[in-house]
Protein backbone atom coordinates (compact mmCIF):
# COMPACT_ATOMS: atom_id res chain seq x y z
CA UNK A 1 0.00 0.00 0.00
CA UNK A 2 1.02 3.43 -0.99
CA UNK A 3 2.74 4.66 2.27
CA UNK A 4 3.02 8.55 2.96
CA UNK A 5 4.54 9.92 6.31
CA UNK A 6 3.18 13.65 7.33
CA UNK A 7 5.56 15.84 9.58
CA UNK A 8 3.90 19.19 10.27
CA UNK A 9 7.18 21.34 11.56
CA UNK A 10 7.31 24.77 13.16
CA UNK A 11 11.53 26.06 13.61
CA UNK A 12 12.89 22.57 13.14
CA UNK A 13 15.70 23.25 11.34
CA UNK A 14 18.07 21.08 13.52
CA UNK A 15 15.53 18.10 13.95
CA UNK A 16 13.78 17.61 11.11
CA UNK A 17 16.23 15.88 9.02
CA UNK A 18 16.78 13.19 10.56
CA UNK A 19 12.91 12.61 11.11
CA UNK A 20 12.61 12.56 7.63
CA UNK A 21 15.77 10.20 6.55
CA UNK A 22 13.75 7.99 9.49
CA UNK A 23 10.47 8.68 8.11
CA UNK A 24 12.27 7.69 4.24
CA UNK A 25 12.93 4.09 5.46
CA UNK A 26 9.42 2.90 5.67
CA UNK A 27 7.31 5.78 4.05
CA UNK A 28 7.06 6.07 0.00
CA UNK A 29 7.18 9.43 0.31
CA UNK A 30 8.10 12.05 2.96
CA UNK A 31 5.85 15.39 2.70
CA UNK A 32 7.05 18.11 5.52
CA UNK A 33 4.45 21.23 6.20
CA UNK A 34 6.10 23.72 7.17
CA UNK A 35 3.72 26.23 9.30
CA UNK A 36 5.64 29.53 8.77
CA UNK A 37 8.91 28.77 10.58
CA UNK A 38 11.52 31.69 11.04
CA UNK A 39 14.19 29.14 10.51
CA UNK A 40 15.60 26.78 7.47
CA UNK A 41 12.82 23.98 8.62
CA UNK A 42 11.67 24.26 4.60
CA UNK A 43 15.43 23.98 3.31
CA UNK A 44 16.78 21.43 5.74
CA UNK A 45 13.65 18.72 5.39
CA UNK A 46 13.85 19.36 1.21
CA UNK A 47 17.60 18.66 1.86
CA UNK A 48 16.85 15.20 3.68
CA UNK A 49 14.34 14.48 0.95
CA UNK A 50 11.58 15.68 2.12
CA UNK A 51 8.49 17.11 -0.20
CA UNK A 52 8.25 20.48 1.31
CA UNK A 53 4.62 22.71 1.74
CA UNK A 54 4.89 25.42 3.14
CA UNK A 55 2.58 27.98 4.93
CA UNK A 56 2.78 31.56 4.46
CA UNK A 57 1.64 32.37 7.80
CA UNK A 58 1.69 30.17 11.17
CA UNK A 59 -1.88 28.20 11.21
CA UNK A 60 -1.34 25.52 13.93
CA UNK A 61 -0.55 22.19 14.22
CA UNK A 62 -3.79 20.86 13.46
CA UNK A 63 -3.87 23.33 9.86
CA UNK A 64 -0.17 21.61 8.79
CA UNK A 65 -1.73 18.01 9.88
CA UNK A 66 -4.27 18.60 7.52
CA UNK A 67 -2.32 20.38 4.64
CA UNK A 68 0.17 17.18 4.91
CA UNK A 69 -3.33 14.48 5.00
CA UNK A 70 -4.32 16.71 1.76
CA UNK A 71 -1.64 16.54 0.04
CA UNK A 72 -0.96 12.88 1.06
CA UNK A 73 -3.98 12.11 -0.46
CA UNK A 74 -3.75 13.80 -3.46
CA UNK A 75 -0.50 12.05 -4.35
CA UNK A 76 -2.40 8.85 -3.49
CA UNK A 77 -1.52 7.80 -0.23
CA UNK A 78 -3.40 4.90 1.08
CA UNK A 79 -1.84 5.01 4.67
CA UNK A 80 -0.65 7.88 6.18
CA UNK A 81 1.44 8.39 9.36
CA UNK A 82 1.54 11.64 11.03
CA UNK A 83 4.32 12.15 13.36
CA UNK A 84 5.82 15.06 14.98
CA UNK A 85 9.34 17.01 13.70
CA UNK A 86 11.34 17.64 17.31
CA UNK A 87 12.73 13.77 17.32
CA UNK A 88 10.53 13.26 20.15
CA UNK A 89 8.55 9.82 18.26
CA UNK A 90 11.29 7.02 17.18
CA UNK A 91 10.81 6.30 13.43
CA UNK A 92 12.06 2.97 14.43
CA UNK A 93 8.06 2.58 15.75
CA UNK A 94 6.92 2.77 12.75
CA UNK A 95 6.51 -0.71 11.73
CA UNK A 96 4.75 -1.61 14.97
CA UNK A 97 2.45 1.29 14.40
CA UNK A 98 1.60 0.37 10.43
CA UNK A 99 0.97 -3.53 11.44
CA UNK A 100 -2.50 -3.36 12.62
CA UNK A 101 -3.70 -1.23 9.24
CA UNK A 102 -1.27 -3.54 7.32
CA UNK A 103 -3.12 -6.67 8.46
CA UNK A 104 -7.01 -5.12 8.31
CA UNK A 105 -7.36 -4.97 11.99
CA UNK A 106 -7.80 -1.39 12.54
CA UNK A 107 -8.41 1.92 10.56
CA UNK A 108 -6.51 4.07 12.60
CA UNK A 109 -3.57 3.13 14.82
CA UNK A 110 -2.96 5.49 18.14
CA UNK A 111 0.79 5.25 19.55
CA UNK A 112 0.56 5.30 23.23
CA UNK A 113 3.83 6.84 24.83
CA UNK A 114 2.18 5.63 28.74
CA UNK A 115 1.87 1.90 27.09
CA UNK A 116 5.49 0.80 28.14
CA UNK A 117 8.93 1.99 30.57
CA UNK A 118 9.27 5.90 29.53
CA UNK A 119 10.64 8.28 30.92
CA UNK A 120 7.83 11.21 31.35
CA UNK A 121 8.03 13.74 33.65
CA UNK A 122 4.87 14.32 35.94
CA UNK A 123 3.80 17.52 34.66
CA UNK A 124 3.65 15.64 30.97
CA UNK A 125 1.66 12.80 32.17
CA UNK A 126 -0.84 15.27 33.99
CA UNK A 127 -1.09 17.35 31.07
CA UNK A 128 -1.93 14.46 29.15
CA UNK A 129 -3.65 12.53 31.78
CA UNK A 130 -6.68 15.88 31.70
CA UNK A 131 -6.29 16.11 27.98
CA UNK A 132 -7.74 12.38 27.60
CA UNK A 133 -10.47 13.02 30.03
CA UNK A 134 -11.56 16.08 28.41
CA UNK A 135 -11.60 14.19 24.95
CA UNK A 136 -13.65 11.55 26.33
CA UNK A 137 -16.11 13.70 27.97
CA UNK A 138 -16.89 15.06 24.31
CA UNK A 139 -16.11 12.08 21.94
CA UNK A 140 -17.43 9.46 24.52
CA UNK A 141 -14.43 7.41 23.39
CA UNK A 142 -11.11 6.59 25.65
CA UNK A 143 -8.00 6.85 24.08
CA UNK A 144 -4.72 6.29 26.17
CA UNK A 145 -2.79 8.93 24.53
CA UNK A 146 -5.22 10.92 22.41
CA UNK A 147 -2.83 14.22 22.57
CA UNK A 148 0.08 12.03 20.75
CA UNK A 149 0.63 13.09 17.38
CA UNK A 150 2.48 10.21 16.03
CA UNK A 151 -0.29 8.20 14.55
CA UNK A 152 -1.08 5.88 11.39
CA UNK A 153 -3.96 6.40 9.16
CA UNK A 154 -5.46 3.48 7.33
CA UNK A 155 -7.35 3.81 3.73
CA UNK A 156 -10.86 4.98 5.37
CA UNK A 157 -9.64 6.87 8.15
CA UNK A 158 -7.29 8.56 4.99
CA UNK A 159 -10.41 8.88 2.73
CA UNK A 160 -12.85 10.05 5.97
CA UNK A 161 -10.52 12.41 7.47
CA UNK A 162 -11.33 16.03 7.81
CA UNK A 163 -9.69 17.93 10.70
CA UNK A 164 -11.57 21.55 11.09
CA UNK A 165 -9.29 22.77 14.10
CA UNK A 166 -6.28 24.43 13.82
CA UNK A 167 -4.29 24.58 16.83
CA UNK A 168 -3.26 21.44 19.27
CA UNK A 169 -6.84 20.63 19.52
CA UNK A 170 -6.75 18.35 16.71
CA UNK A 171 -5.66 15.17 18.12
CA UNK A 172 -9.15 15.17 20.14
CA UNK A 173 -10.96 16.09 16.98
CA UNK A 174 -8.77 13.41 15.12
CA UNK A 175 -10.87 10.56 18.46
CA UNK A 176 -14.27 12.37 17.70
CA UNK A 177 -13.71 11.61 13.29
CA UNK A 178 -12.89 7.96 14.54
CA UNK A 179 -15.95 8.20 16.60
CA UNK A 180 -18.23 9.39 13.73
CA UNK A 181 -17.17 7.85 11.06
CA UNK A 182 -16.61 4.33 13.08
CA UNK A 183 -13.05 3.87 12.74
CA UNK A 184 -11.66 0.78 14.23
CA UNK A 185 -8.81 2.04 16.41
CA UNK A 186 -5.81 0.25 17.64
CA UNK A 187 -3.61 1.45 20.14
CA UNK A 188 0.28 0.75 20.73
CA UNK A 189 2.66 1.34 23.02
CA UNK A 190 5.80 3.21 21.77
CA UNK A 191 8.95 4.65 22.82
CA UNK A 192 9.37 8.54 23.47
CA UNK A 193 12.07 10.78 24.29
CA UNK A 194 11.77 14.06 26.30
CA UNK A 195 14.88 16.06 26.26
CA UNK A 196 15.07 19.80 27.42
CA UNK A 197 14.39 20.68 24.37
CA UNK A 198 10.94 18.88 23.19
CA UNK A 199 9.78 20.03 26.92
CA UNK A 200 10.60 23.53 25.99
CA UNK A 201 8.00 23.01 22.42
CA UNK A 202 5.23 21.43 24.61
CA UNK A 203 2.05 23.05 25.39
CA UNK A 204 2.27 25.72 28.95
CA UNK A 205 -0.34 25.35 31.23
CA UNK A 206 -1.82 28.41 29.83
CA UNK A 207 -2.07 26.56 26.52
CA UNK A 208 -3.44 23.73 27.62
CA UNK A 209 -6.38 24.99 29.34
CA UNK A 210 -7.17 27.35 26.19
CA UNK A 211 -6.64 24.46 23.57
CA UNK A 212 -9.82 22.43 26.58
CA UNK A 213 -11.81 25.74 26.28
CA UNK A 214 -12.09 25.61 22.29
CA UNK A 215 -12.86 22.05 22.55
CA UNK A 216 -15.10 21.74 24.85
CA UNK A 217 -16.95 25.09 23.29
CA UNK A 218 -16.60 23.86 19.56
CA UNK A 219 -18.08 20.40 20.76
CA UNK A 220 -21.28 21.77 22.43
CA UNK A 221 -22.11 24.59 19.62
CA UNK A 222 -20.54 22.68 16.69
CA UNK B 1 -52.53 26.55 36.08
CA UNK B 2 -51.76 29.84 34.77
CA UNK B 3 -49.40 29.31 31.73
CA UNK B 4 -46.97 32.26 30.95
CA UNK B 5 -45.76 33.02 27.32
CA UNK B 6 -42.40 32.10 28.60
CA UNK B 7 -43.71 28.84 29.14
CA UNK B 8 -44.79 28.14 25.75
CA UNK B 9 -42.02 29.77 24.27
CA UNK B 10 -38.88 28.07 25.81
CA UNK B 11 -39.93 24.58 25.75
CA UNK B 12 -41.08 25.50 21.53
CA UNK B 13 -37.71 26.92 21.40
CA UNK B 14 -36.28 23.52 22.98
CA UNK B 15 -37.76 21.59 21.28
CA UNK B 16 -36.75 22.64 18.14
CA UNK B 17 -33.06 23.09 19.02
CA UNK B 18 -33.23 19.40 19.72
CA UNK B 19 -35.13 18.54 16.59
CA UNK B 20 -32.37 20.55 14.58
CA UNK B 21 -29.36 18.28 16.72
CA UNK B 22 -30.86 14.97 16.12
CA UNK B 23 -31.49 16.50 12.21
CA UNK B 24 -27.86 17.24 12.27
CA UNK B 25 -27.13 13.75 13.96
CA UNK B 26 -29.10 11.99 11.26
CA UNK B 27 -26.76 13.93 8.16
CA UNK B 28 -23.82 12.33 10.45
CA UNK B 29 -22.62 16.28 11.07
CA UNK B 30 -22.94 15.51 14.75
CA UNK B 31 -21.75 12.93 16.90
CA UNK B 32 -24.29 10.49 19.02
CA UNK B 33 -22.45 11.96 22.21
CA UNK B 34 -23.01 15.52 21.52
CA UNK B 35 -26.48 15.19 20.61
CA UNK B 36 -27.06 13.78 24.01
CA UNK B 37 -25.18 16.36 25.53
CA UNK B 38 -27.20 18.93 23.33
CA UNK B 39 -30.79 17.35 24.26
CA UNK B 40 -29.87 17.16 27.92
CA UNK B 41 -29.15 20.92 27.95
CA UNK B 42 -32.31 22.09 26.18
CA UNK B 43 -34.62 19.62 27.84
CA UNK B 44 -33.50 21.17 31.29
CA UNK B 45 -34.36 24.45 29.83
CA UNK B 46 -37.81 23.50 28.42
CA UNK B 47 -38.24 21.30 32.09
CA UNK B 48 -37.46 24.40 34.21
CA UNK B 49 -39.55 26.98 31.85
CA UNK B 50 -42.78 24.13 32.35
CA UNK B 51 -42.41 22.73 35.74
CA UNK B 52 -41.11 26.19 37.32
CA UNK B 53 -41.41 24.08 40.63
CA UNK B 54 -37.68 22.18 39.96
CA UNK B 55 -36.20 25.48 40.73
CA UNK B 56 -36.60 25.21 44.43
CA UNK B 57 -34.29 22.12 44.25
CA UNK B 58 -31.85 23.86 42.89
CA UNK B 59 -32.60 26.92 45.92
CA UNK B 60 -30.45 25.21 48.41
CA UNK B 61 -27.15 25.00 46.12
CA UNK B 62 -27.59 28.27 44.04
CA UNK B 63 -29.17 30.42 46.98
CA UNK B 64 -31.88 31.54 44.02
CA UNK B 65 -34.56 32.94 46.47
CA UNK B 66 -37.24 33.88 44.05
CA UNK B 67 -38.04 34.62 40.03
CA UNK B 68 -36.78 37.90 39.50
CA UNK B 69 -33.36 36.35 40.89
CA UNK B 70 -34.59 32.99 38.35
CA UNK B 71 -34.71 35.62 35.39
CA UNK B 72 -31.66 37.69 36.04
CA UNK B 73 -29.79 34.28 36.44
CA UNK B 74 -31.22 32.79 33.06
CA UNK B 75 -30.25 36.83 31.13
CA UNK B 76 -26.79 36.32 32.51
CA UNK B 77 -26.72 32.90 30.76
CA UNK B 78 -27.74 34.13 27.45
CA UNK B 79 -25.75 36.58 27.82
CA UNK B 80 -22.60 33.88 28.37
CA UNK B 81 -24.05 31.59 25.38
CA UNK B 82 -24.04 34.52 22.87
CA UNK B 83 -20.50 35.90 23.67
CA UNK B 84 -19.38 32.37 23.11
CA UNK B 85 -21.32 31.90 20.14
CA UNK B 86 -19.62 35.41 18.88
CA UNK B 87 -16.28 33.57 20.20
CA UNK B 88 -17.23 30.77 17.71
CA UNK B 89 -17.89 33.04 14.93
CA UNK B 90 -14.42 34.29 15.50
CA UNK B 91 -12.91 31.14 15.04
CA UNK B 92 -14.92 30.26 11.85
CA UNK B 93 -13.35 32.91 10.23
CA UNK B 94 -9.71 32.13 11.48
CA UNK B 95 -10.94 28.46 9.66
CA UNK B 96 -11.34 30.62 7.18
CA UNK B 97 -8.08 32.41 6.87
CA UNK B 98 -6.34 29.25 7.47
CA UNK B 99 -7.95 27.17 4.73
CA UNK B 100 -6.41 30.42 2.48
CA UNK B 101 -3.07 29.62 4.00
CA UNK B 102 -3.87 25.52 3.48
CA UNK B 103 -4.78 25.76 0.07
CA UNK B 104 -2.03 28.38 -0.98
CA UNK B 105 0.63 25.88 0.21
CA UNK B 106 -0.82 23.28 -2.15
CA UNK B 107 -1.10 25.22 -5.10
CA UNK B 108 2.61 26.12 -4.41
CA UNK B 109 3.37 22.85 -4.77
CA UNK B 110 1.31 22.47 -8.16
CA UNK B 111 -1.00 19.51 -6.16
CA UNK B 112 -4.10 21.82 -6.01
CA UNK B 113 -4.43 25.00 -8.31
CA UNK B 114 -8.22 25.27 -7.43
CA UNK B 115 -8.94 27.97 -4.65
CA UNK B 116 -12.22 28.77 -5.43
CA UNK B 117 -13.60 26.99 -3.19
CA UNK B 118 -12.28 28.72 -0.45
Amino acid sequence: MRTIAVIPALNEATRVADVVTGALRYADTVIVVDDGSQDETAHAAQQAGARVLRHIENSGAGAATMTGIDAARRLGAEVIITLDADEQHDTNDIPLLLKPVLQHEADIVFANRFGRKNHIPFIRRLFNGLGNIVTFSVTGRWVSDSQCGFKVFGPRAVQDIQLRMSGFEFCTEIVREAVKHQWRIAEVPIKVVYSEYTLAKGQSFAHGIRTACKILLRSFLR
Amino acid sequence: MQITTYQVLAPLISLIAILYAWNLWFRQKKTLWEVVLWTIFWGIVALIAIFPGVLAYVQLATGIKNQVNAILVTSIGILFFMIFYLVMRLEELEQRQTRIVRKLALRDQGIDDDISEV
